[in-house]
């Protein structure tokens, strides 16, 4: 086999992944290039390149979304290829295609297998062809109730009775008898004409409490294999707060069917790279195609820690050519590990972004720890990306040993200037139907508790003291001249109170 | 020396007397530690220690990040609070606000004159008591309508010293 070039990556994206992609190439022994908005100049990931290129103002529409800027970039600095990451362009065929015009390599799938499965209907069409199961519906709008009832008896109860122009739960009702399905289809044509003007609907088959589990999926140009799930349940919005692998749900038979699945979804649109196949998994074990993620996903790390794999790595190393470093044969997880979002959300605000700089960060350490972020200490949180600040990842034996882990991790990160989510992860870790295992997508919104700041007296207590110590210190150094003792910026004289401490201690 | 704190809606009495730390009439052991560098401090109440971080503040409003949270707390000396409480009795201002001194002292300066547009947290009125000069903020927007002291008058606890009144209609430009 011929060595591959020496490449020079471009990484047209930015925050924790583009950090987390330079990185790989670091340890692939790759150049780096990174491109940059007016927002981003002082970035981490920008100072980790081997190169730096503006791209435009913050707004990504004139910047991370420019294909043109990108692509003129990628000739200035002299780049051999482009990863994506994930989000901005990175499930765009468009894009895709125009760097491999270009005569770059895309880190990812080909444009046509992006936009193979970009289309959901059409890729629903040709999993289904593929013998990928999906969710059993009726293909087609409801003429009348005698045709929907034996629609209905076919995909049996219970039924989802959903309007074709749908969206939040409007035009939809779930069915559980045959006899209430003729007043639901008028109740929901009624809605869906009073939401959308357009009273079509079809039908789907309700699963129940349905978890949310992906395969993780690996190609080269002649094996594609699978690298076991990811169960991503707990969200809010669709948007996921908390990753882990394996899924309690998930039994190796289970695990190698899903697996099964998901490697027909990739042969199916000749999938080359990393890619995710995304399931619902009902509570009776049979889970459908939901789609297909066309590139490297924000919880890849959990995977990386039970398979002891660099998915990163993998995918520079396929798109140069080169054959995956997974050996042949079947792949088990070891241990457990757990990802949790750290998102500049505020909890006290309704879960609004919130903006800032961030004054000082304390990232957690030590055995099982991995902290992914795209911020550090005098980074500015603007509202122009995602709220996506950081990824804290844990790895231990077991689930509750994970748990455990991620407890002490989330105690050990201080993160000062903005207001996070730490507090609701910090919860939700210690809530007992999460220690169970017992969620599924709907979880948080039975859950909202876990969203919302919670007090008690002896936190009230415990800062109310503090505060008191503070100004009575600042009271002290006021009257006696001393240096004000000031917390707020960095440069700390020593503690007037300490001293008063230390007499306490020895009394 | 007894400090207010306020966090989310509750206060919290702490009396600083020496060595000792009161809380709500409870004494407790509380040790404080500032980690040089940084904003975070270590603070251990009877022998359990945690973490905090302190963000930002300003003369009574301190911001705390406490396991991830962000608490906004507020803390007042029994003088701080009682000028408040009386600035703030005559609240109106949407309607009409009377001024009053808070402790018997002495004006030092008036810092505004009737007819003037105030804001909220604007200073009207500089007045010495205690051998310290305190200035009196407005607690809302309006308009000052009248000015019963002068400079360099004493003035008893409770003496009215200002009159505000609501803003009146804006003029039309046409």
């Amino acid at each position: 086999m011929t060595v591959p070039p020496r490449w020079r990556v471009l990484v047209a994206n930015r925050g924790e992944i583009a950090l987390r992609i330079m990185r790989a190439c670091r340890d692939e022994g790759l150049e780096t290039v990174a491109v940059y908005s007016d927002a981003d100049r002082h970035a981490p990931f920008v100072r980790a390149a081997d190169q730096a290129i503006r791209i435009g103002p913050p707004a990504p529409a004139d910047s991370y979304l420019r294909i043109d800027a990108l692509l003129a970039a990628a000739a200035e600095s002299g780049a051999d290829a482009v990863h994506p990451g994930y989000g901005f362009l990175s499930e765009r065929a468009a894009f895709a295609q125009a760097v491999a015009d270009a005569g770059l390599s895309f880190v990812g799938p080909s444009a046509a297998a992006i936009a193979a499965m970009g289309d959901k209907t059409s890729a629903r069409r040709l999993m289904a062809a593929a013998g990928v199961p999906i969710v059993p519906g009726s293909a087609d709008t409801l003429s009348d109730s005698d045709a929907a009832a034996a629609i209905a008896a076919g995909i049996g109860f219970p039924v989802l009775v959903k309007a074709v122009a749908g969206g939040g739960g409007k035009g939809m009702r779930v069915v559980r008898h045959p006899r209430e399905l003729g007043a639901a289809l008028t109740a929901a044509s009624r809605e869906a004409v009073k939401a959308f003007g357009d009273g079509r609907v079809y039908l789907e088959k309700y699963i129940e409490r349905p978890r949310h589990v992906e395969i993780q999926i690996l190609a080269d140009h002649q094996r594609t294999i699978h690298v076991g799930e990811r169960e991503c349940s707990i969200q809010r919005r669709h948007q996921k707060l908390v990753e882990e692998a394996p899924s309690v749900a998930v039994t190796p038979a289970l695990r190698e069917r899903m697996g099964a699945a998901a490697i027909a979804a990739a042969r199916a649109v000749g999938y080359r790279g990393a890619g995710t196949c995304e399931f619902l998994l009902g509570a009776d074990g049979e889970f459908y195609f939901l789609e297909m993620n066309t590139r490297i996903q924000v919880e890849h790390p959990v995977t990386e820690a039970v398979y002891g794999v660099d998915l990163v790595r993998e995918q520079l190393r396929i798109a140069r050519g080169m054959p995956m470093s997974i050996p042949d044969g079947p792949v088990t997880p070891r241990g457990w590990a757990i990802e949790c979002r750290i998102t500049s959300e505020d909890p006290a605000n309704g879960l609004l972004p919130s903006a800032g700089t961030i004054t000082w960060i304390r990232a957690p350490a030590g055995p099982g720890v991995r902290w992914e972020s795209g911020v550090e200490s005098g980074s500015e949180v603007t509202l122009f990306y995602d709220s996506m600040l950081a990824k804290l990842i844990v790895h231990a034996a077991d689930r509750p040993r994970a748990i455990d882990v991620m407890q002490r991790a989330l105690a050990e990160l201080v993160l000062v200037g903005v207001a996070t989510n730490i507090p609701f992860h910090r919860r939700l870790l210690a809530d007992l139907d999460f220690a169970t295992g017992a969620i599924d997508i709907q979880f948080l919104e039975r859950r909202a508790d876990l969203l919302l700041p919670a007090d008690d007296d002896a936190t009230t207590t415990r800062l109310a003291i503090v505060a008191a110590l503070l100004a009575e210190e600042r009271r002290v150094s006021r009257r006696t001249g001393s240096p004000p003792v000031s917390t707020g910026d960095l440069n700390v004289a020593r503690s007037a109170w300490r001293d008063t401490a230390r007499r306490d201690a020895l009394r | 020396m007894k400090y207010f704190v306020t966090i989310g809606g509750r206060t919290v009495i702490v009396e600083l007397d020496g060595e000792i730390v009161r809380v709500d009439g409870c004494q407790v052991a509380a040790q404080l530690e500032h980690t040089p560098g940084t904003p975070e401090i270590r603070i251990a109440i009877d022998g359990v220690a945690t973490t905090v971080a302190v963000d930002a503040r300003d003369r009574t409003l301190w911001r705390l990040v406490d396991r991830g949270s962000v608490r906004e707390v507020v803390v007042e000396d029994e003088r701080t609070r009682q000028i408040r409480l009386l600035a703030g009795a005559g609240k109106a201002v949407d309607g009409h606000a009377v001024v009053k001194a808070p402790m018997p002292g002495l004006v030092l300066r008036l810092l505004v004159a009737v007819g003037d547009e105030v804001t909220a947290g604007m200073p009207l009125l500089a007045l010495e008591a205690m051998k310290m000069e305190n200035e009196l903020k407005a607690i809302g927007s309006g308009r000052v309508t009248g000015v019963l002291v002068r400079a360099g008058q004493a003035v008893e606890k409770g003496q009215k010293l200002l009159e505000l009144g609501p803003l009146g209609p804006a003029i039309p430009l046409a």
